[in-house]
């Protein structure tokens, strides 16, 4: 039962990504983005991680998405489409690195994480928490700083681009 | 539940998504689009590997909270810079953006 | 196929009462704001005072032409209200009715609700795009701006219910306000939450009706500004599924403050428990739908002004008030 249901997202995920990138609309390709994502988020209940595929969902399809389709609203889906330029050498590359991570992935499964362990104590929501707050608190405030900055550069370009207009 | 190697598979799969994007794409979303497909591979990858570890591990959960949170700020960033260079531009092709200046 | 779980998709709580509730709703929409406004409203259709005018109304929607204008995006055109639809009974889906009448119990109840939530302006602002019109993208992109004003203080007035029942689970949430609060008199005060945290449902019930953008924040629908926005090019059966849509999240939001403050299926009298869930909603419903014939709509600066520091500011204060009513016993 799980095999199906992995492979079924799986292919979401896959088909999603594949075609957010070669549709020709944009604005059908922010949204196969958004199917991507979900099948990311169903993956990730899979995994136990619960908490992440809520996050995942409300983060991703819900801010994110939404900004990008807000953009290529404003931009106009037509836009800035030009004539898509294969580069051989770049999708060598890329592809060789893929299949390098796959084959270190291979050899390192079979060894240590082919356990087939239940998460009961590990998963936990509360366990997650006390990680997140307690150990790495220091990071979480750290990034809400970062965060700040990100708001804060957002809001100049946006407003430094109403001051020039 | 699924072996390891599965889901490393589609993280790999993803990965190289994003990589053929960031190779062959000219419009400034679609290399966005590219860069998201990247952090969901990786983040699939890390929660892969803190679960079916032995004993799984919390820790990793943790990393993509904060891996998705910049990801999403990464992004509004991104097409803050992006409607700013439309409206000096009029285009979003990054090969046309060669001027340093606006 | 009588399988219990085959039952509540398709009967109770699923598809066949959502599809009830929606004309009742759509009834007592009418009904309270004809009252308000010293009308009679729905009238004739039936003996009870016209309960069946939303049905037939409902029929008459479904038999006519599905007309789709030249220049829109059919495929979204067709399933953005669909999906819209579809979203709106997944949530009633996530609602514990009773512990037993529940179709999937998460342990992350109350968050995917709020993230499946977050969808719907995606779907608008995709249905007026469609429509390839002007009012129609007015309306999704208020849609889009009114997302940023309600979301944030929706998700920090729904943490004080969490901090205080311990579980993000929508069944623990009841069960934990299931202690009486004081017991004066020998009369028990139920222990919900609408007391401790009476600034958190303010400002849940405030930011849900945001949500649900009904009247007082209806700024994609503006029917007097913006002609019914992301809803004006859509035809018959179309029109019906985006305008019961609505419908769906009122009802679904309004069962899920009563689990949230109001004790879900407890009652101090005893009646079954179903029928104290149904008075909760009626009740919620209800003053949701008073709000739309006592205030006029706000603007869209007056709204995302409000929410970004009013709001916010209120849900920080009652995370605050939740911390000391919290851990201050403790110390």
């Amino acid at each position: 039962m799980p095999d199906i249901a992995f492979f079924g997202f799986a292919a979401v995920t896959v088909l999603g990504a594949i075609l957010a990138l070669e549709s020709r609309d944009l604005v059908y390709g922010a949204v196969s983005l958004g199917v991507s994502f979900l099948g990311v988020a169903s993956l990730f209940f899979l995994l136990d991680a619960a908490y992440i595929g809520v996050f995942q969902i409300a983060v991703y399809i819900g801010a994110v998405v939404i900004l990008i389709l807000f953009t290529v609203m404003l931009v106009g889906p037509a836009k800035g489409e030009g004539p898509t330029e294969f580069r051989r050498t770049a999708l060598f590359i890329g592809i060789l690195v893929a299949m390098m991570l796959g084959v270190g992935g291979a050899l390192a499964s079979p060894s240590a994480f082919s356990t087939n362990q239940p998460c009961t104590p590990e998963c936990d929501l509360a366990q997650f928490s006390q990680s997140l707050l307690v150990t790495y608190s220091v990071q979480l405030a750290v990034l809400s700083l970062v965060f700040a900055a990100a708001v804060i550069g957002a809001l100049t370009l946006a407003k430094s681009e109403r001051g020039t207009a | 539940m699924e072996p390891l190697a599965s889901f490393f598979g589609l993280s790999a799969t993803l990965l190289a998504i994003g990589i053929y994007g960031l190779a062959t794409k000219r419009s400034a979303i679609r290399i966005l689009f590219s860069v998201e497909l990247i952090y969901n591979a990786a983040n699939l990858n890390i929660v892969a590997f803190a679960r079916l570890r032995n004993p799984p591990l919390v820790t990793g959960q943790v990393l993509v909270i904060f891996s998705i949170a910049l990801a999403a700020m990464e992004a509004a960033v991104g097409l803050a810079i992006i409607l700013l260079a439309f409206r000096l531009n009029s285009d979003i092709d990054l090969r046309k953006m060669t001027r340093l200046k606006g | 196929m009588t399988s219990p779980l085959f039952f509540k998709v398709a009967v109770f709580p699923g598809l066949t009462s959502i599809g009830i509730i929606i004309a009742l709703f759509i009834w007592l929409d009418r009904k309270i704001t004809a009252r308000v406004q010293l009308r009679v409203g729905p009238l004739y259709a039936s003996p009870l005072g016209g309960v069946l005018q939303s049905f037939a109304d409902l029929i008459k929607f479904a038999f006519k032409e599905l007309f789709i204008p030249r220049n829109a995006d059919k495929f979204f055109f067709v399933a953005a209200p669909v999906l819209a639809l579809i979203g709106g009974a997944g949530l009633v889906g996530l609602i514990p009715f009773t512990p037993e009448w529940q179709i999937s119990n998460l342990e992350l109840g109350l968050p995917a609700f709020l993230a499946f939530v977050t969808l719907s302006p995606m779907l608008i602002l995709l249905a007026g795009w469609s429509a390839n019109s002007k009012y129609p993208f007015i309306g999704g992109l208020r849609s889009l701006f009114q997302q940023t004003a309600y979301e944030i203080p929706l998700w920090l007035s729904a943490i004080g219910v969490v901090m205080m029942a311990g579980t993000m689970n929508l069944i623990g949430i009841v069960q934990a306000q299931s202690k009486p609060w004081v017991i004066f008199l020998g009369l028990s005060i139920p222990g919900w939450y609408i007391i401790p945290q009476a600034l958190g449902a303010l400002l849940f019930f405030i930011t849900a009706t945001a949500e649900m953008e009904r009247i007082p924040f209806d700024l994609p629908e503006a029917e007097p500004e913006i002609i019914m926005g992301w809803q004006a090019e859509y035809p018959g059966f179309l029109f019906m599924s985006a305008a019961g849509a609505s419908f769906v999240r009122l009802y679904a939001f309004s069962a899920l403050f009563s689990v949230l403050y109001l004790g879900g299926w407890m009652g101090p009298a005893p009646v079954p428990a179903l029928l104290w869930t149904a008075i909760k909603i009626i009740i919620v419903s209800s003053l949701i739908i008073l709000l739309r014939a006592t205030f006029p709509r706000v603007r869209i600066d007056q709204l995302l002004r409000a929410g970004w520091t009013y709001l916010l500011g209120l849900a920080f204060l009652n995370i605050v008030i939740t911390y000391l009513l919290v851990v201050g016993p403790r110390i």
